[in-house]
């Protein structure tokens, strides 16, 4: 069973279409990202993921069950989002920052158990954010910050977890290091990571799998290094662009001033 | 934080005696605390029969309604703090205060003949206060789209045209009413007595026992509408319950004490100096730290110029504001 089922999605605002009968299924243990254009819809595919917009037409369902059908708490307990920009609410330490992740495990009305904490504890320890703990989350560097982002939304424990552009405002280290961390969480953890990401050469280098989403339509679905090839990834960003093998990887380089958007 | 709630309680303990003990006629303290204790049935009543009275007749109700006015408006200007995300947020936010005044001033001027403040007065104000934040929640809360910020507009819109019209009604009336209307939005507990303090006991107890229940949920809405929900807290639930509950329990002070301010913006700034961020701290610490503040203020406000009273809203501001002005020096920034 995939654990995610988009089925004929179409949201709507007001009478303007963002997304439009896009179907999508994605697998236990696998990272997929959304790319696209600005204004293609990345963003409103993975909130709705995330149950945080309703669908206007078709479902969405995780392991099984219609997102619609949830109230906030189950929800939480199946699916994590760390969101494009968190909110960092200045006086929190970064340890209750990252133990709001298991507020849907323990409740509104009781303290974390014993469990919950030593959820906490290890998440902190994974993320190498330990030293962290007392620290008040407004005095954290962005790559610091983002880490605590990541690292509330996988003491939720969920099978599923979303990312909207994770990185960002990092550096390029911190951006590698960041989705290495997901990385190895997708596979020690067998995670669906659902990601969007606007640089194309990261992209490609960590999901398992590409859509190309355009104008709230699903253009190209496929293995990464297929749709990073293919001419129309080039066609729909309406530039000419280069995939160059770096050591094995592939490198997406924007060629400046091309008559022929198709690359060569 | 565990210092803070002792040194609380304390201050709380001080503020009942002081509010029992000062006053025109002297009762020794010692007699006045042996009788608090023979009340619970330890050791014997240790005061005369007119000292008696005046303790527990006179000034006894009258701290008991400071007691729970200062820990109402400190608790629910801390949970609307909270709820809005917004340091400026106090009781009167969605217009319980403009829809009080509104219902008291009609009642003062329109149903007094002229004379005294009608007993209808508080049960108007009631009305007013409970009526304006429906119709604020109407405006700016239902939506699906609506947030905080809707929801603050509609407050303000809402207040301005009820106060514009409060102030119609004054312009029409005579001098002498418009006296009595002042002195009724000034505040006081002068007038409050066992029966005043049964009929908002009820309202006030349920409604800072479901604020300070919302603690947790309002610590986890501190990261925003948006992500609360997607760590599970129902977050329209919990703030349709949490305004609900906080206006119900000021629109029950209010009606009784006329508007107190200061209270709930100053408490629940002072207590977030004193303990952090955390709702599961500021709101059960404003509770204590409310009552004995304005207990305390009270006692000033009956004393100072006895046999005449001071305005309680002056002194609560003339004590509030520099307490405030000197913890805010010494610890910065205001984190909200």
């Amino acid at each position: 069973m995939s654990s995610v089922e988009v089925n004929e999605l179409s949201v709507r605002a007001g009478n303007k279409t963002l997304i439009s009968e896009v179907t999508l299924a994605f697998e236990p243990g696998t990272w997929s990202t959304i790319i696209g254009p600005n204004g293609a819809g990345k963003t409103t595919l993975v909130e709705t993921i995330a149950g945080l917009r309703r669908p206007s037409h078709g479902a969405v369902s995780i392991l099984g069950e219609a997102i619609t059908e949830m109230n906030e708490r189950e929800r939480a307990l199946r699916v994590a989002l760390v969101p494009q920009h968190p909110v960092v609410p200045s006086g929190m330490s970064v340890y209750d920052y990252v133990a709001l992740g298991r507020v849907a495990h323990h409740g509104l009305f009781h303290p974390a158990s014993p469990r919950d904490r030593a959820v906490v504890e290890s998440v902190l320890e994974r993320l190498s954010l330990v030293e962290f703990r007392g620290r008040d989350v407004a005095t954290l560097s962005g790559g610091e910050r983002q880490r605590m982002v990541l690292a509330r939304a996988l003491t939720q424990s969920t099978m599923v977890v979303v990312l909207d552009e994770p990185i960002t405002g990092l550096d390029l280290r911190h951006q590698m290091n960041m989705l290495e961390l997901m990385k190895s969480e997708v596979h020690e953890c067998g995670l669906t990571v659902v990601a969007t990401l606007h640089d194309l050469t990261l992209a490609g280098q960590f999901a398992d799998r590409l859509v190309l989403l355009d104008r709230g339509e699903v253009v190209i679905d496929g293995p990464a290094a297929a749709v990073i090839r293919s001419d129309e990834l080039a066609k729909r960003y309406g530039m000419n662009l280069r995939v160059v093998d770096v050591d094995g990887a592939d490198v997406v380089v924007p060629v400046r001033h091309g008559d022929n958007v198709n690359g060569a | 934080m565990a210092f803070v709630a002792a040194g609380t309680v304390v201050a709380l303990f001080v503020a009942i005696v002081c509010g029992l003990v000062i006053g025109p006629t002297s009762v020794p303290t010692w007699r006045v605390v042996g009788d608090i204790f023979a009340h619970v049935g330890i050791g014997h009543n240790t005061l005369t029969p007119l000292q008696s009275t005046v303790v527990w007749t006179l000034r006894a109700p009258r701290m008991v309604i400071g007691l729970l006015a200062g820990s109402m408006l400190a608790v629910a200007g801390g949970t609307y703090q909270g709820v809005f995300r917004n340091p400026l947020a106090d009781p009167y936010l969605l217009g319980v205060a403009s829809g009080a005044g509104l219902g008291a001033t009609f009642a003062i001027i329109d149903l007094s003949h002229g004379v005294g403040t009608p007993t209808w007065t508080p049960l108007l104000a009631f009305v007013g206060a409970m009526a304006a934040v429906i119709v604020t929640w109407l405006i700016g809360g239902r939506s699906i789209r609506s947030n905080t910020s809707t929801l603050i507009l509609a407050g303000v819109a809402v207040a301005s045209l009820l106060t514009s019209a409060q102030t119609f009604l004054q312009q029409q009336s005579s001098a002498g009413s418009i006296t009595r209307v002042y002195i009724w939005l000034l505040g006081s507990l002068a007038s409050a007595g066992w029966g005043t303090v049964w009929l908002v006991f009820p309202y006030v107890i349920v409604c800072i026992i479901i604020c300070v229940g919302a603690g947790r949920a309002l610590d986890v809405m501190s990261v925003g509408e948006e992500e609360s929900r997607s760590l599970g807290v129902p977050v329209r639930r919990v703030r349709f319950i949490v305004i609900a509950a906080s206006s119900l329990g000021t629109a029950a002070i209010v009606s009784a004490v006329g508007l107190i301010g200061f209270v709930g913006i100053i408490v629940p700034h002072i207590v977030r100096l004193l303990v952090g961020t955390s709702y599961r701290r500021i709101l059960p610490i404003s509770v204590i730290f409310g009552a004995a503040f304005l207990v305390f203020a009270d006692t000033i406000a009956r004393t100072v110029i006895a046999p005449s009273e001071l305005p309680l809203g002056v002194v609560t501001a003339l004590i509030g504001a520099p307490v405030f002005v000197i913890i805010l020096s010494l610890r910065r920034p205001v984190p909200v």
